[in-house]
């Protein structure tokens, strides 16, 4: 069976041959691939391999894990985060367990609004445990939206979806064409809270997973005040190109925790992922500050 | 016939209902619409002085007859081909394949002077497969090679490579450095470098990814053109099973739409770089992807990487990272850009466009500007580059 993921360099061994000798760690470090605005570093620690590009790539997977968890815990559609900048930080591979990475990240709004330049800052420590889902994660972030301004946000995208026209029919958001309705935009920010609990459960060291497209969603009537809604989106896999179609169900209020249940359907493996997550069984403040 | 309600028949007639006489009047409505003109006149009326005038405000209160000539319709029939000249071809929208082959064509036809179409050869289900070249003449110049929407969801590529070939065309004898570049070169590109995913993005599945061979054994359509070519064929980041998206096919070249520019590109024989357009990530990449082995020119083009995205950064301050695929993507066999520089291509670049993962592949049409403008800029930094290092 084809490896789904590129295998990691043997124990000591370099692109370049065997240890270079120190004065040539300086050109070393010069000829490794950069981040345009900010370098990440990674301390050199011996006995493990170092290739730039593959601890450059390590640490993004452990951003991007850390935000999807910290998106799903905030359970705010109006406050979600993505990934601006690594700063810095370490991985330590450990073949037989997997890798614990610590790593301090710049975010920004996923709806910016505008002149709205804010970048809040992350530090997480994420362990990848091979061959297995859920990577454990412990991140805060620094708080770059008021707590009170992000709750009336949150009641207002509450209400526009309770506003919203039942069944809804609704072909793709976004359309072919990128394009999504303002109308529409309430139902995409909260199917991307909901699908980040399904992308932080599946994200491994390997794997990165983005939210491609909504395909169809439903609101169901409920006896309380919660959102209740149905969907179906298509994530897609960056190392295999797969695109993963996954059935989401979440319920939703705002200022209480999300409450997610999920299917997805892997069409190379056997496998299918699936899991269920009752929000009010964590507690969400202790890990993050808004 | 239907059965008139109300019962009764007249003997000799034959019965209409409001209903039949409805569609009957419309139906002879249209066919009195479909008048012939031949022999009319357009004139001219020039009005003297107010009588005059009011005389022909008269006229003009009668009902208008559209009297045409000849000649008049021949006109209007030139305009609208016109119409679907480049000059009301939106470069900020997605266009389909016949949108994109229509454009083509008026594209060659209004700059024939240095660009020309050229069919290489034909997709798995038969449609052209076709490239552009812009020379300013000259035999067996040395060439640079871009191609964009080898994979088909990619849609942003497709519509730089547009932008780009008019870009090219409107700045030539304008843009010093792009002029000279096409004095000594010629620019040869594939807008459509996989026309049959493309026609499936449009009618049935808009994240599709791979071409749309078949072959007896599997149920699965397609291989991912870009692990389909001879370098590091099979290997690793890969996949040997029909249904992946990066099925890398029965053997290398085995695809029509590789096999057409491998031909083709090989029987040139002198081309001095290529760059293959992909999206997304964000991302300006040389080989290998097949291995962590660094190429013999992996400082030149590291450092060229480097001005190149720093050139797409002052456009729109859009942010590239930078460095072999491998260490920057994924390990990845068969790619296109391994297989150039095997065969000799020293400058071969991969772009992957905008963004980084908010819209993915369905990238808004309003960034279809900016995203070619910035883009352009690292193009012609490594065009440049080719072009004052001849080897």
């Amino acid at each position: 069976m084809q490896p789904r993921r590129p295998p990691l360099p043997a124990p000591g061994s370099r692109p370049w041959g065997p240890r270079p000798a120190a004065p040539l760690i300086a050109l070393l470090l010069l000829l490794s691939p950069v981040v345009a605005a900010a370098e990440s570093e990674s301390p050199q620690d011996p006995g493990q391999p170092q290739d730039a590009g593959l601890q450059r790539r390590l640490l993004q997977q452990a951003a991007r894990a850390a935000l999807h968890f910290f998106n799903f815990r905030a359970a705010s559609p109006s406050a979600l985060r993505v990934l601006a900048q690594v700063q810095n930080g370490r991985a330590w591979i450990n073949p037989k367990e997997g890798c614990k990475v610590d790593v301090v990240f710049s975010t920004e709004r996923y709806n910016p609004e505008e002149g709205e330049g804010h970048l809040g800052k992350c530090s997480a420590r994420v362990f990848f445990k091979n061959q297995k889902p859920r990577p454990a994660i412990n991140v805060t972030c620094t708080r770059f939206i008021e707590k009170k301004k992000r709750q009336q946000e949150d009641y207002l995208l509450y209400k526009q979806m309770k506003q919203l026209q039942n069944p809804l029919e609704i072909d793709s958001i976004p359309d072919n064409h990128g394009h999504i309705d303002a109308s529409l935009r309430p139902i995409w920010d909260l199917a991307f809270l909901g699908s980040s609990y399904v992308m932080w459960e599946m994200t491994t060291q390997f794997s990165r997973y983005y939210l491609a497209q909504l395909t169809s969603v439903r609101q169901w009537k409920t006896n309380d005040d919660t959102i209740d809604f149905d969907y179906t989106v298509l994530l897609h896999e960056l190392s295999t190109q797969e695109i993963i179609p996954c059935r989401i169900h979440l319920v939703w209020y705002p200022g209480k925790p999300l409450k997610v249940k999920y299917h997805c359907q892997e069409l190379q493996t056997p496998e299918e992922a699936s899991g269920t997550e009752e929000g009010s069984a964590v507690a969400p403040t202790e890990l993050s500050n808004f | 016939m239907q059965g008139i309600p109300g019962g009764g028949t007249h003997p000799g007639l034959y019965p209409v209902d409001r209903r039949m006489l409805l569609i009957f009047s419309f139906i002879l409505a249209v066919a009195f619409g479909q008048m012939n003109f031949t022999g009319d006149q357009v004139l001219r009326v020039l009005a003297r002085d107010e009588k005059q005038l009011s005389l022909l405000r008269d006229l003009e209160g009668l009902k208008p007859q559209k009297v045409l000539l000849d000649e008049e319709r021949e006109a209007m029939a030139k305009s609208r081909r016109l119409e679907r000249s480049t000059s009301s071809f939106s470069y900020s929208a997605y266009h389909n394949l016949e949108e994109i082959y229509s454009w083509t064509d008026n594209f060659v036809m209004e700059h024939s002077d240095i660009v020309s179409k050229i069919q290489i050869g034909n997709s798995f289900e038969n449609r052209p497969i076709l490239v552009l070249k812009f020379s300013t003449g000259g035999p067996r110049h040395p060439a640079i090679w871009i191609d964009t929407g080898i994979h088909a969801r990619e849609w942003i590529t497709h519509a730089t490579g547009i932008w780009t070939a008019n870009k090219i065309v409107s700045d030539y004898g304008k843009d010093p450095i792009l002029t000279d570049i096409l004095k000594a070169m010629d620019i040869f590109i594939e807008l459509v470098t996989n026309p049959d995913g493309f026609a499936f993005t449009h009618s049935m599945n808009r994240l599709w990814r791979k071409n749309k061979s078949i072959r007896p054994g599997t149920f699965c359509i397609g291989v991912d053109l870009n692990r389909n070519w001879k370098s590091g064929f099979g290997g690793n980041g890969s996949n040997s099973k029909p249904c992946s998206e990066t099925y890398h096919g029965p053997f290398p070249q085995s695809e029509p739409e590789v096999a057409a520019i491998v031909k083709f590109i090989t029987a040139h024989g002198n081309f001095k770089a290529l760059i293959s357009i992909h999206s997304y990530s964000q991302m300006l990449m040389y080989p290998y992807g097949r291995s962590l082995e660094p190429v013999s020119n992996q400082r030149e083009l590291y450092s060229l990487a480097k001005d190149a995205v720093k050139a797409l950064f002052e456009v729109h301050r859009t942010e590239y990272i930078f460095g072999s695929i491998s260490t920057t993507l994924y390990v990845a066999s068969g790619i296109t850009v391994d297989w150039a520089y095997d065969s000799g291509i020293k400058y071969a670049f991969s772009f992957e466009l905008r963004d980084t993962g908010h819209y993915g592949f369905l990238l808004p049409a309003t960034q279809i500007i900016p995203t070619a403008q910035e883009t352009w800029m690292a193009i012609r930094t490594v065009m440049e580059h080719t072009l004052t290092h001849p080897y």
